[in-house]
């Protein structure tokens, strides 16, 4: 009985990895190729066994315009992600106490904006930031995805102070407490695990985002994944070990998040509600 | 500086349900006064009106000579201790105590030291003083709780239900604490709760609540020996008070009290204008096992044993049912019959309606 448990374990974990390294086999195949050569990369059969090297590296960040692809995916992700968690809290904690007449349609709407396809949107906004002249320029692309990220935020956080008894709220008021006081003071570390979440979340969908970013945006303010279009080919061909190296680059900082704040990744997505009252 | 409370027809109306109706009532100053009531009667809803968190629908509150019914919580100088405990996320408990005291910019950081180790040595938090609070069990966060609303040194501190939450033998050893503290800081107190035992071992004077009403307040004896009506005498003790209808019988050109419970008529004054009254009498003053000229013949039904080396036993006289607490441990097996005496000072009269009448 335990034997045959055990077998159907042995089988179900080796299922795993198989699943696991299929899934894999792309990223490894893009990180391998960041170490190859072109020839090296282009070889059949693929070679598993090479001689790594680091040639690529440098003549990607030797590339003019790499550190600044680099610095607009972070700076346009962070700052909108930045905004988005600092209106989102006071959003969701207004949602979560004052309950203004309307929260359920109110965070029904929240979301529903997040279920509309990206396409049927960017043209209309496109539209805007042209008369706006907001096209190419760093506020545009920050206020874009911190619309983007809003939602979400508001309805990860809402689980969380909801979570958050309002006996702290009230005890805070009785000690002289102000609201920004109970917000930033008593609220704020009550839901940091949610916070970190919600940051985390949207910084991912933020970096990955390529649609928004290829329309809105231009020169000036290129992400990661639209260079991928846009210095893709050179020679007359796709640039294989520009494209390896960076995609291998560009994994780094979500894979860190996700690697350091799993936890916190995993309490967002119950959005608050395994959190008891206490 | 304790103050009293004072209310004047104070109300609260969620709609159509009335939470408190009407309540005018001091609670004297340097005492602690015990809301009782069952689960809904409306002390929550008083207490947090006290504590500025409910608007009342009219009345007004005065501290002493001061009218605060509009004023903000923080303005009314009061601590507050909720059911469940509220301690802040990384702080250490110390700091949990002593996060309201650092906003008063009147207390020196000497001061505020100093009042926040002597509470914590009074509640013998000291050797946890210095962990994260919510790494700590839920009854020492309650007290730490305790610990942060009796440190500002408010002049009224509310608690609602504070021991409701932890487990039996905290319960003990955090009403032993609150006691303590009571003793030494002579603050105004009002504690509310739905445990009659934590009432009646903590209040100075209880103020009994049902319906949104203040039905009775007294000195926890004297509101459980002289229940001013049913509720009173349903509500204290456990099992509450035996409760059997009477009709009165006209005899000798006088009026009287006759079976079930009395086996000769018992002369009654002042009720006329019945025909029937409730006669009330707690389950320990019921007398089993003798008999007396007063004693009537009882049916036991079931005896059970009950904390304190008491039995509790249900008797069936006629066709009446009552209970009674006995020490007595030879008493007959159920199916037997025994005599049970009410004695008469033990007795309690009240009207069909349920108020209580006077029999002197």
């Amino acid at each position: 009985m335990n034997r045959a448990r055990g077998w159907r374990k042995t089988a179900y974990h080796v299922l795993l990895w198989v699943i696991a390294l299929i899934f894999f086999a792309p990223i490894l195949w893009i990180i391998m190729g960041a170490f190859k050569t072109t020839d090296g990369i282009l070889a059949v059969p693929p070679q598993f066994v090479f001689v790594p090297t680091l040639d690529n590296f440098v003549d990607l960040f030797n590339r003019p315009n790499v550190l600044r692809y680099l610095g607009n995916s972070i700076l346009m992700s962070s700052a909108s992600v930045g905004i988005a968690i600092v209106v989102a809290f006071l959003a969701a904690y207004a949602f979560s106490r004052f309950k203004p007449r309307g929260t359920s349609f109110l965070m029904f709407m929240l979301l529903s904006i997040r279920m509309v396809p990206a396409v049927a949107v960017v043209i209309p906004v496109s539209l805007m930031y042209s008369a706006l002249q907001w096209k190419d320029t760093y506020f545009g692309m920050i206020m874009i995805y911190a619309m983007f990220s809003i939602p979400f935020s508001v309805w990860i956080l809402k689980g969380f102070v909801d979570g958050v008894s309002q006996r702290y709220d009230e005890t805070a008021l009785i000690n002289g407490g102000s609201r920004w006081h109970i917000i930033f003071r008593v609220i704020l570390p009550q839901v940091a695990p949610g916070l970190v979440a919600a940051f985390i979340f949207n910084l991912i969908f933020v970096w990955n985002e390529f649609l928004f970013s290829l329309i809105l945006g231009g020169r000036d303010t290129t992400s990661i994944p639209v260079s991928f279009s846009t210095d893709l080919y050179s020679d007359g061909g796709v640039d294989w070990t520009f494209t390896a190296s960076m995609a291998t680059v560009y994994m780094i900082p979500p894979i860190l998040s996700i690697l350091f704040f799993q936890k916190y990744l995993l309490v967002g997505m119950t959005f608050g509600t395994v959190r008891g009252e206490v | 500086m304790a103050t009293e409370i004072r209310m004047e027809k104070l109300r609260c109306a969620f709609g159509q349900t009335i939470a408190v109706d009407d309540i005018s009532m001091t609670f004297p100053a340097e005492s602690v006064t015990c809301l009782l009531g069952p689960s809904g009667c409306g002390k929550t809803t008083l207490m947090r009106m006290l504590a500025g968190l409910q608007d009342p629908t009219s009345g007004e509150i005065y501290f002493g000579d001061q009218r605060v019914t509009d004023m903000t919580p923080s303005e009314r100088n009061i601590g507050m201790v909720f059911q469940y405990p509220v301690v802040y996320r990384g702080t250490t408990l110390f700091q949990s105590v002593e996060l309201p005291l650092t906003r008063d910019k009147s207390v020196s950081k000497e001061e505020r030291k100093r009042r926040v180790e002597d509470i914590l040595e009074q509640l013998n938090l000291t050797h946890v003083a210095h962990e994260d609070v919510t790494t700590l069990d839920n009854a020492t966060r309650q007290k730490a709780a305790v610990a942060r609303a009796v440190a500002r040194q408010p002049q009224i501190i509310l608690f609602d239900e504070p021991i409701t939450n932890v487990d039996v033998a905290a319960k003990v050893q955090l009403k032993r604490a609150l006691k303590g503290l009571v003793k030494q800081h002579s603050q105004t107190i009002i504690y509310v709760t739905h445990d009659q035992t934590e009432a009646m071992t903590l209040a100075d004077e209880i103020a009994l609540m049902d319906n949104g009403k203040i039905v009775q307040r007294g000195k926890p004896r004297d509101i459980y020996n002289n229940p001013n009506n049913r509720f009173g005498g349903w509500f204290l003790g456990n099992p509450g008070m035996n409760f059997v209808e009477h009709t009165i019988v006209n005899h000798d050109g006088g009026q009287h009290l006759g079976a079930p419970l009395f086996r000769q008529p018992i002369p009654l004054q002042a009720v006329h204008g019945l025909s029937n009254v409730v006669v009330g009498i707690r389950p320990e003053r019921v007398n089993l096992g003798e008999e007396t000229p007063a004693a009537v013949k009882g049916v036991i039904l079931r005896s059970s044993l009950v904390i304190g080396g008491q039995y509790l036993v249900s008797l069936k006289i006629g066709s009446t049912m009552i209970k009674a607490k006995t020490t007595r441990n030879d008493l007959p097996p159920p199916g037997e019959s025994v005599w049970v005496t009410c004695p008469l000072e033990d007795v309690k009269l009240f009207t069909p309606a349920g108020e209580r009448i006077d029999m002197k």
